[in-house]
This record gives C-alpha cells, sequence and structure tokens, in this order.
C-alpha cells in the first residue's frame, strides 16, 4: 500500500476510530458542547465532568465522522483528564496534529481539529449543546 | 447602443472553446455518449451491489446520468475518498451540495463516483478493487 496511506491510517488512528475511548455522553456534565463541519458532515459533542480544583474528571464524546476526526476525539479525551481548565485553554493545533502524528492537507486539518474547536467553545463559557450551529462554511 | 452597458472585455476565448467543445461532442455523436454512459453506470451499480457492505443511492441506472452514490458501512465516505486517491481513483465524498437530502436519508455523507465518455469498465473495476482495499484497512 502506497505511503500516504499507511501514513494517514496509522495503527494508532485505526485503533483509535475502532475502538474509541470515552466514548458516550455525561448528564448532567459542567462543560458540554456541540460542533460540526457542515461541509463533511464531522460532528462532535464533548462532555466534560470538572473536579472541586476545576480539573478535569471525567470526559466523553459522542458523534460521527470520518476516522481522522474520531480518532482525534478520542485522543484528545484521553489526553486531557486531570487537566485543569486553564491547561485546556492552551491545548494548540500543534498539540493534536503531535498527538495523530500524520501530515495533513487543509481539507482533513478540519477534521482533526474538529474536536480541538468543540473542547475550546466549550471551556470558554460557550458551555451550551446546539443542535445546528450552522456557522460557517455554507459552500457545500 | 447596449455596448455602454458592457463591462470589460467578453469572454471570447470562452465562447470560442465551447464552440470548440460542442464541435467534439457533436462529432463523437450524443447518442453514442449517451449509450456508453449508461452501459458504464449499468455496469458500475451491478459491481458496487456485489460488494458487501455497499450501498448505492439513487435510481436505477437507465434512469439517471452516470453518476454512482454509495455508503460503505462503517467507513466515512471522506476515509473511503482519501484511500482510493492512493490509487489514483478520484471520487468525491461530503453532502454534494445536497444536505438536505442526507438528511433525509439519515446518512453523514455519501462517497460518488462519476463516468463519462472518457471513462472504462476497467476503471470501474479498479474502483471495486479500491473499495476491498478500504474495507481491509478499516475491517
Amino acid at each position: 500500500m502506497a505511503d500516504i496511506m499507511d501514513d494517514m491510517y496509522r495503527e494508532v488512528i485505526l485503533d483509535h476510530y475502532k475502538n474509541p475511548r470515552n466514548r458516550g455522553k455525561l448528564e448532567p456534565a459542567d462543560i458540554s458542547y456541540e460542533d460540526d463541519n457542515p461541509l463533511c458532515g464531522d460532528r462532535i459533542r464533548i462532555d466534560i465532568r470538572l473536579d472541586e480544583n476545576r480539573r478535569v474528571k471525567e470526559v466523553a464524546f459522542s458523534g460521527q465522522g470520518c476516522a481522522i476526526s474520531q480518532a482525534s476525539a478520542s485522543m484528545l479525551t484521553e489526553e486531557i483528564v486531570g487537566k485543569s481548565v486553564d491547561d485546556l485553554k492552551q491545548i494548540s493545533k500543534e498539540d493534536i496534529l503531535e498527538l495523530l502524528g500524520i501530515e495533513l492537507g487543509p481539507v482533513r486539518l478540519k477534521c482533526a481539529l474538529l474536536s480541538l474547536k468543540v473542547l475550546k467553545a466549550g471551556v470558554y463559557g460557550l458551555d451550551k449543546t446546539t443542535d445546528s450551529p450552522n456557522s460557517t462554511d455554507q459552500s457545500a | 447602443m447596449f455596448h455602454k452597458f458592457e463591462a470589460g472585455t467578453p469572454a471570447i476565448a470562452e465562447g470560442i472553446g465551447l464552440g470548440a467543445a460542442v464541435d467534439y461532442l457533436l462529432n463523437v455523436g450524443l447518442d453514442r455518449i449517451h449509450q456508453h454512459e449508461q452501459a458504464i453506470i449499468a455496469y458500475a451499480l451491478e459491481r458496487l451491489e456485489e460488494v458487501p457492505g455497499v450501498t448505492v443511492l439513487g435510481p436505477k441506472a437507465e434512469r439517471k446520468g452516470g453518476v454512482a452514490a454509495f455508503t460503505l458501512a462503517g467507513v466515512h465516505p471522506h476515509d473511503i475518498a482519501q484511500i482510493l486517491d492512493t490509487d489514483g481513483i478520484a471520487v468525491r465524498a461530503g453532502h454534494h451540495c445536497a444536505m438536505p437530502l442526507h438528511d433525509r436519508f439519515q446518512i453523514p455523507a455519501t462517497a460518488r463516483a462519476s463516468f463519462y465518455l472518457y471513462n472504462t469498465t476497467e476503471e470501474v473495476d479498479k474502483l471495486i478493487n479500491g473499495l476491498y482495499k478500504v474495507k481491509e484497512l478499516f475491517g
């Protein structure tokens, strides 16, 4: 198989896609947010419960989409348990790409970063679950 | 009189290009193009339906042009497209500007292969082999 495919569909990514970690919903949750990429139909929701020190006690994600978007969400949830709300605000695009360990073109980058976008939106106080934000990129 | 409302240079090159394209198609023959398109889409739909997990959407071959939209169980169309791309097979993945229809069918997206007069049945076979590769990777 071609190199690009081996790269993009690395064992670890397929593993997270097929056996997602922390999959589900937390109700009630302290932080809860959902968003989608209208262009491709990827959708991610993240629920977080905080402990008394405002650190992530429990996290769950749900949604559907391509392997990259779902694996990225699964990896992110593993990464953030125990982190403070301030730590969450510091997570960067580069951190996510490092977790995934692959090079991505502009289209797939949006898949990879959807979970981070959802996490940030939730953390920055937009703590409501929206059904259909339809915010950007309506050129589908 | 109307010239005063024409801003800039008209699409002269495009007009000439359109003429050349029309000449080309008429030379091949619209009936022959239609026949080829019908034959290849009928073959493509038949082959697609053989693949376990593939669901083809839309009408039967004789009621449509050379497009085949489909899903493959357990694999998002973007992943299908990405993997086929590494074999040089270009399909479109997503909503294809028809999001309400995808909502109606409750599917996040579809993959879509398009065929025209320059496509061959060998290329359909290549697509099918590619789909088996996708299944292997995601199996």
